[in-house]
């Protein structure tokens, strides 16, 4: 069965047209121009159960308009969703208990109360009995060592420490699927990766369906067996991360230390011919970017003959530059042979 | 320097009439306050003459003029510093090259200058169209409320200011601004004018300085002050003024001294 | 069960309020005194107003006293349960409103619930005490339906003042200014304590049928005092209540689904 199934989902906002200075905004007043935007422009995707999925894209791209309304915040403007089998909107009372929601930005505890205050008291909202409550929250609070912030007002907790605590009231009713809205944002290291490991776990033990949005890569690449990868609102890329990797990450940097000045004109005259891209740092540094299917002993061979070179790195793009470069060209369509890389 | 803070005022203008629903209801509930008390003070003269020194005409035009001044002079100061302070946003205004009561100062005045323009004159043209108020004739009288209507936005923001950095001392000054707000709209003589209250009472409020905000430039206003006694007036109005800016100076400080030792 | 669902989580809640009540001691005490000192101006008014005159549209005093007493008692209940204010500024400006749109109870009623305030019963208890006591001084003889009727035009008022609160606070799923039009309120909000009949006929309509405070004071209290010509709109106050507090219910489910969401 699928968990998650979204087809042609659009999302529209009206934007204010504000007209600049004193007379604009007494316009304003008496008559206004609105402006229609597409936050989230018909995408179609479907998750199975048991699947984690990683949402990303740049700030504004739609990820949490998307969120909102699989989560039942929002009202989509056009288009179905399928959530768990329900309509989130539509029945979003019966709708929630199924699910679990973590907003990074945002606690979901109650500020002034002792954390396991709030876990009562959402206990009681979710409707959970005290048998099942008692054990799932002393599994939760044992993987996630917890037991002496359990008393603790969430106010005088520190980031790492809540966003645990989030976690648990977020699976505290055991939803079968669990939105992550920017979990690790702002945490170290350390906390990052117990928060990795957790949801792994989480996942292969209950089989827990995962959609996570994030601007940390390491985040996918510790998680993610697939990707959504959102652009204004559309999606540009959606498959697996390997795949992503093997279509774009491929290509290998070659950096290059020369011993003598050379300028962008002479690079680009020895590698005449093959698909090469330079970057350059200083007079004698530069980067040659070359596709798969160019072997680097064609590069070698032109720049070595060609130029005093003391020292060469050789590297595989990571998932930070193949996303960067999928950005920028705005599109996931792999380049054609010989095409260029937008670096 | 100065054009800084002239740019908050602009700001503040403009932010202001971004909000149109509370533009147009803030227009409709002032009239209608306008109209309940008319109506209220109405039934209560009763075909009589004269109440504590008001004849029912002069009452009419107290209440307009009284609301409108209301509709300039106030502001959410206090709950927008509270705000600040409970957030700790307030810290990052300790770090700006400017002083932050005098930035407050400038908003609250930004919103004023909205509020004159946009708020009184015309609630003030609609009252004038539905109920019997009677301007004033004298050029002195109507320079004489202007310079007072000034003052009286100067002491009730001075009190705002107060009210909102008591934030600091106690965590939840809800109660204590609600007070205020009561307080202000009592004692100042918006819903009732000082001279109905008993004499014991009159006597208190001639110590304190709410009276300043809307009875004395009321009476300026339905002529009940004229000539020099305006000048009298005006000049229990900058007392207030600067005996005000004592405590609101000493507050600061303390404030200051409580969020580097605290750290917010 | 989804009743014993629902009477669950507000004794849960309550639990909380008092735990998290119990941090800030001070506070409560400045709020309860500040809601007392709320009430007390407004009786203050009446005792001025009457220092001035016999009756007031017919009423006199100790009626008008024995209206706001029973005014306290819908308010404080309303106060407690329905607690609006900061809508906008907490749940649509600070985006809590997505939390609670992810948990699975009526959006409004968790809304209610987090802001339980309980300390304004004790309004309520004084408006009673007022009651007993004006309606002593008025000869009033305790009747066996006295009770029973008081109950539901107690229930039928606090549906009004919550249907009249809901709507306008559903405004802020439809407008653009996130602070909402309910501060402007706060006077209005007094106005169907005074006997009606001294206002002209606009704005009798506006506070019968528009925002029908009325209802929350003059009318059903005329029942008890008696007063044959509001008899009709007295029984009226359950059935306004009703239409009200649905309307209400329906503009927020609507507008709910307009809801936009906070910053990305």
């Amino acid at each position: 069965m699928q968990a998650i199934e979204v087809h042609q989902l659009r999302k529209n906002f009206r934007i204010q047209q504000s007209r600049g200075g004193l007379k604009g905004a007494l316009q304003d007043l008496f008559a206004r121009e609105y402006r229609e935007v597409a936050a989230v422009n018909d995408i179609s995707f479907t998750i199975p159960q048991g699947e984690i999925c990683g949402y990303i894209g740049e700030n504004g791209a739609g990820k949490s308009t998307t969120i909102k309304m699989l989560t039942g915040i929002l009202v989509p403007t056009s288009g179905d969703i399928r959530v768990n089998g329900y309509v989130p909107y539509l029945e979003r009372e019966k709708f929630v208990n199924g699910i679990g929601v973590v907003f990074g930005q945002r606690s979901q505890l109650w500020w002034d109360i002792g954390v396991i205050e709030s876990f009562q008291l959402l206990r009681k909202v979710y409707g959970v009995s005290e048998s099942d409550f008692r054990k799932r929250l002393d599994e939760l609070v044992e993987r996630l060592e917890l037991q002496e912030l359990l008393s603790r007002p969430v106010r005088k907790l520190s980031l790492g420490q809540r966003m645990r605590c989030e976690l648990v009231a977020a699976l505290l009713h055991n939803p079968s699927i669990v939105f992550l809205d920017e979990p690790t944002i702002g945490l170290d290291i350390v906390v990052k990766s117990e928060i990795r490991e957790f949801l792994k776990e989480l996942n292969r033990t209950q089989g827990t369906t995962i959609l996570l949005t994030t601007h940390d890569l390491q985040d996918i690449e510790a998680l993610c067996s697939r990707v959504i990868m959102l652009d204004a609102g559309s999606i540009i890329y959606d498959g697996g991360l390997d795949e992503l990797k093997s279509r774009w990450g491929s290509g290998r940097a070659v950096r290059f230390q020369f011993g003598k000045a050379v300028t962008a004109a002479e690079l680009t005259a020895w590698t005449g011919g093959l698909p090469v891209t330079w970057t350059q740092e200083s007079e004698l540094v530069a980067t040659a970017l070359i596709p798969v299917d160019t072997a680097v002993s064609d590069l070698f061979s032109r720049v070595l003959g060609a130029a005093e070179v003391t020292d060469v790195q050789i590297s595989e793009t990571s998932t930070d530059e193949i996303v960067r470069q999928i950005y920028s060209s705005g599109s996931a369509e792999k380049p054609g042979a010989g095409g260029i890389l937008h670096v | 320097m100065s054009s800084l803070y002239l740019d908050f005022i602009r700001i503040r203008f403009l932010t202001m009439l971004a909000y149109r629903v509370n533009y147009y209801s803030g227009i409709l509930v002032y009239t209608l306050n306008i109209g309940v008390y008319y109506f209220t003070w109405q039934a209560i003269y009763g075909g009589k003459e004269q109440l504590a020194g008001f004849t029912a005409a002069q009452m009419t035009t107290y209440v307009a003029v009284s609301w409108m001044a209301r509709a300039f002079y106030f502001n959410n100061l206090d709950r927008e510093i509270a705000t600040e302070i409970r957030d700790g946003t307030i810290a990052i205004q300790f770090i700006r090259p400017y002083n932050y009561l005098l930035v407050k100062m400038m908003q609250g005045f930004g919103e004023g200058l909205f509020r004159f323009t946009m708020f009184m004159i015309p609630g003030m043209i609609i009252a004038i169209i539905l109920f019997p108020v009677q301007l004033p004739t004298s050029p002195v009288s109507w320079i004489g409320f202007l310079v007072m209507l000034f003052f009286s936005f100067l002491i009730n923001t001075q009190l705002n200011i107060l009210v909102g950095l008591m934030a600091f001392f106690i965590e939840n000054n809800d109660g204590l601004m609600r007070m205020k707000r009561v307080v202000v709209d009592l004692f100042s003589g918006l819903l009732i004018p000082i001279s109905f209250f008993p004499g014991w009472l009159v006597s208190i409020m001639n110590f304190l300085p709410f009276q300043a905000i809307t009875y004395l430039p009321g009476s300026v206003f339905t002529g009940r002050v004229q000539g020099t006694g305006i000048l009298e007036v005006l000049g229990i109005q900058v007392l207030w003024f600067v005996i005000l800016l004592v405590p609101m100076i000493i507050v600061w400080r303390a404030a200051r001294v409580r969020l580097f030792v605290q750290g917010g | 069960m989804r009743i014993a669902y629902y009477v669950g989580l507000i004794w849960e809640y309550f639990t909380n309020y008092m735990k998290t009540r119990l941090t800030y001691r001070a506070d409560f005490w400045v709020e309860v005194i500040s809601d007392l000192l709320f009430q007390a101006t407004n009786l203050i008014f009446i005792f001025v107003v009457f220092a001035h005159t016999e009756t007031l549209g017919g009423f006199t005093e100790a009626e008008v006293v024995f209206v706001y007493g029973y005014f306290m008692v819908p308010y404080g209940l309303y106060s407690c349960f329905i607690n609006l204010w900061n809508f906008g500024d907490r749940y649509i400006v600070k985006g809590e409103m997505d939390r609670i749109l992810t948990r699975p109870a009526h959006s409004l009623f968790q809304i209610f619930l987090e802001n339980l305030d309980p300390p304004s019963l004790i309004g309520s208890a004084i408006g009673l005490i007022i009651m007993i006591w004006s309606g002593g001084q008025l000869g009033l003889d305790m009747q066996w339906w006295f009770i029973p009727v008081m109950i539901l035009m107690v229930i039928g008022s606090t549906l009004i003042y919550a249907g009249i609160y809901i709507i306008l606070t559903s405004v802020s799923f439809y407008s653009d200014s996130p602070t909402g039009i309910i501060p402007l309120m706060v006077n209005i909000q007094t106005y169907g304590r005074y006997p009606i009949t001294i206002y002209n006929r606009v704005i009798q309509i506006v506070l019968t049928w528009v925002l029908p405070f009325a209802f929350v004071g003059i009318y059903p209290a005329a029942l008890f005092l008696q007063r044959q010509e509001m008899l009709t709109m007295a029984w009226l106050t359950p059935v306004m209540g009703l239409v009200f507090f649905t309307a209400s219910l329906l503009l927020w489910n609507t507008g709910v689904k307009r809801y936009r969401g906070a910053g990305s």
